[in-house]
């Protein structure tokens, strides 16, 4: 103490430390009866990174970086732009556009898009090849809308053990939104798929820096023409009743219900016919998932190199504890509402249970407003901590095929698809 | 100390006023000098009519790599296409797990690094970024 106000003016210590040094007084005349045993502790910023043992946050652990028609996000990295959503923008089905998580392959992505000159091209295996602009895309087809999850297949990266190399995301990877366009069989359809066609390729503004065909030149994905979810996906000009953030794919992007992200080409330009299976970078070697249970394996296997993979396609059933966070403690008898989002990619949520135990005994939460089977669904439950202790709130949710979360994680080299039962730690004091 | 006195004092009577008024056992008053955040909101955007949508230019955020031999090559071997915040953002890694991200950058993302670079590179992650090594 002393030497802090030997350092400091006459004007700083009555600024900063005057209400300080009347708070210690203070106690030395009133004896302390109730108050902390410790002076409040200056905030400590989160360590720059985490491992070798699991993420420990929910997000990750990056700085606060402002972008352009963003809120505050979380910097994973700015080039390509990895960006992370703060956990506190899931309290509502919705998550806004300003708040949306980014994430980019390829370092030139655009800054400006002149609609002018942007164009929607139907190419390859077609009987008619077609150009649409924005304007055809609003007005000469029908408009449909769908809720939709979009996740990062790398969603909760930072949580498998052993750590993988990656985007380390936490569980801010994902959002909700009410998606606008045109229905992809719609266009196909305008165009004529020959027969014999396999798949259809999508490609976006998205470019990179490496050589002609590489990874790191084009970001291309497929999807079979026999996929069924080719009837649900739609070219998406609206998100959330706005035009997309540049930085979520402006001016459209795919939407492909109950598949994660990888597949939801922004900035879309391309809608390629292909008649054969797309071998490229993105499709073969990456975003692929093992063909096992829960597309889980352990390093030792795949070393062996015998697990034969797949690409990663729907997303399995999560969900989510929001609030509390664990930000706050909570007095004995306080009465909570303890509530999240929940989501699955294999069609809408049948029920969600929380605990209060750590997993122990469970007790059905009530669900929210149902705005489809690909949204989040709201849940939320009443919970009255009777006492002073550490308790481990848990929640974990079954979908319309029956799937329930599982209380274990996965391993895989990619990173993909974690959906343990999440817990957290509710902090009660006495209240009295 | 001295001239310090009736400031404190005069501080001091008023806390005690208002505590007493509260009727409750608190700590209040403590600020931690901090340094300004770097975060400013930005001006909002001038919009022409035209057709042109811009979200501006995107900030460059590059981290401080750990200082040691190899830095210089990395940042000039790949930063073609990423940050050094793709390193910075990994977990601490096994070497041979850096071993093999390098050897992924070579052959399967066709980057072009000499193999005196790449194994410049690797010593470097090595040396910095491994569980037993990384510092930062």
């Amino acid at each position: 103490m002393a030497s802090l106000i030997g350092k400091t003016n006459r004007r700083k210590w009555l600024q900063i430390l005057g209400g300080s040094a009347a708070a210690i007084a203070f106690q030395r005349v009133f004896g302390g009866s109730g108050l902390a045993a410790q002076e409040p502790s200056a905030p400590k910023p989160i360590p720059d990174f985490t491992g070798p043992g699991p993420n420990p946050y929910w997000n990750s652990p990056g700085q606060w970086v402002t972008y352009p028609q963003k809120s505050p996000l979380i910097l994973l990295t700015d080039r390509p732009v990895q960006l992370e959503t703060p956990r506190r923008a899931f309290l509502s089905a919705f998550t806004p556009n300003e708040a949306f998580f980014v994430r980019w392959h390829l370092p030139l992505i655009p800054n400006t898009v002149d609609l002018k000159t942007w164009r929607l091209h139907v190419e390859g295996n077609v009987e008619r090849p077609i150009e649409l602009s924005f304007p055809d895309l609003m007005t000469r087809f029908k408009a449909v809308s769908l809720a939709s999850v979009n996740q990062c297949s790398g969603n909760s990266r930072s949580l498998f053990q052993p750590r993988v190399a990656g985007g380390q995301w936490g569980s801010g990877a994902m959002g909700n939104a009410l998606w606008t366009g045109v229905r992809l069989r719609e266009i196909l359809d305008g165009a004529g798929v020959k027969a014999g066609s396999l798949q259809v390729q999508f490609e976006g503004l998205e470019k990179g820096m490496g050589p002609r065909g590489y990874g790191s030149n084009r970001f291309l994905k497929s999807l079979d023409l026999n996929n069924p979810v080719l009837d649900e996906c739609i070219v998406a000009y609206s998100m959330n009743h706005e035009p997309l953030p540049l930085l979520n794919g402006f001016p459209v992007r795919l939407v492909v219900p109950g598949f994660f992200a990888t597949y939801w080409t922004k900035g879309l330009t391309s809608i390629r016919v292909l008649d054969q299976t797309d071998d490229n970078f993105w499709m073969k070697a990456a975003y692929r998932i093992p063909d096992t249970p829960r597309n889980s394996t352990t390093p030792e296997e795949m070393k062996s190199g015998k697990v034969p993979t797949i690409p990663i396609a729907r997303m399995p059933v999560r969900s989510f504890l929001i609030s509390p966070d664990g930000s706050s403690k909570v007095p004995a008898g306080f009465p909570l509402r303890l509530q999240g989002v929940a989501f699955s990619g294999y069609g809408g949520i049948r029920k969600v249970e929380v605990s209060a135990d750590g997993g122990v005994s469970w007790r059905d939460a009530q669900l929210g407003e149902d705005f489809g089977p690909y949204s989040f669904r709201m849940w939320s439950a009443d919970w009255t901590p009777p006492r002073a202790g550490k308790y481990t709130v848990a929640v974990r949710a079954t979908d319309a095929k029956g799937n329930v979360q599982p209380d274990a994680g996965v391993w895989n080299p990619g990173g993909y698809e974690w959906n343990k039962i999440e817990r957290q730690e509710i902090v009660v004091g006495d209240a009295s | 100390m001295r001239r310090f006195k009736w400031p404190g004092i005069t501080i001091l009577s008023l806390f005690l006023l208002a505590a007493i008024a509260l009727r409750a056992d608190f700590r209040a008053g403590y600020y931690a000098p901090t340094e300004p955040g770097a975060m400013r909101q930005a001006l909002p955007d001038v919009f022409s009519t035209d057709a042109n949508y811009s979200a501006g230019q995107f900030p460059l955020l590059e981290p401080a790599l750990a200082t040691g031999d190899g830095k210089e090559t990395l940042e000039a071997d790949c930063s073609l296409c990423h940050t050094p915040r793709f390193v910075t953002m990994q977990p601490p890694l096994p070497a041979e797990t850096w071993a093999a991200e390098v050897e992924k950058m070579r052959k399967v993302m066709g980057a072009s690094i000499p193999d005196d670079d790449a194994k410049k590179i690797v010593e470097y992650l090595s040396a910095h970024y491994t569980p037993e090594t990384r510092k930062r």
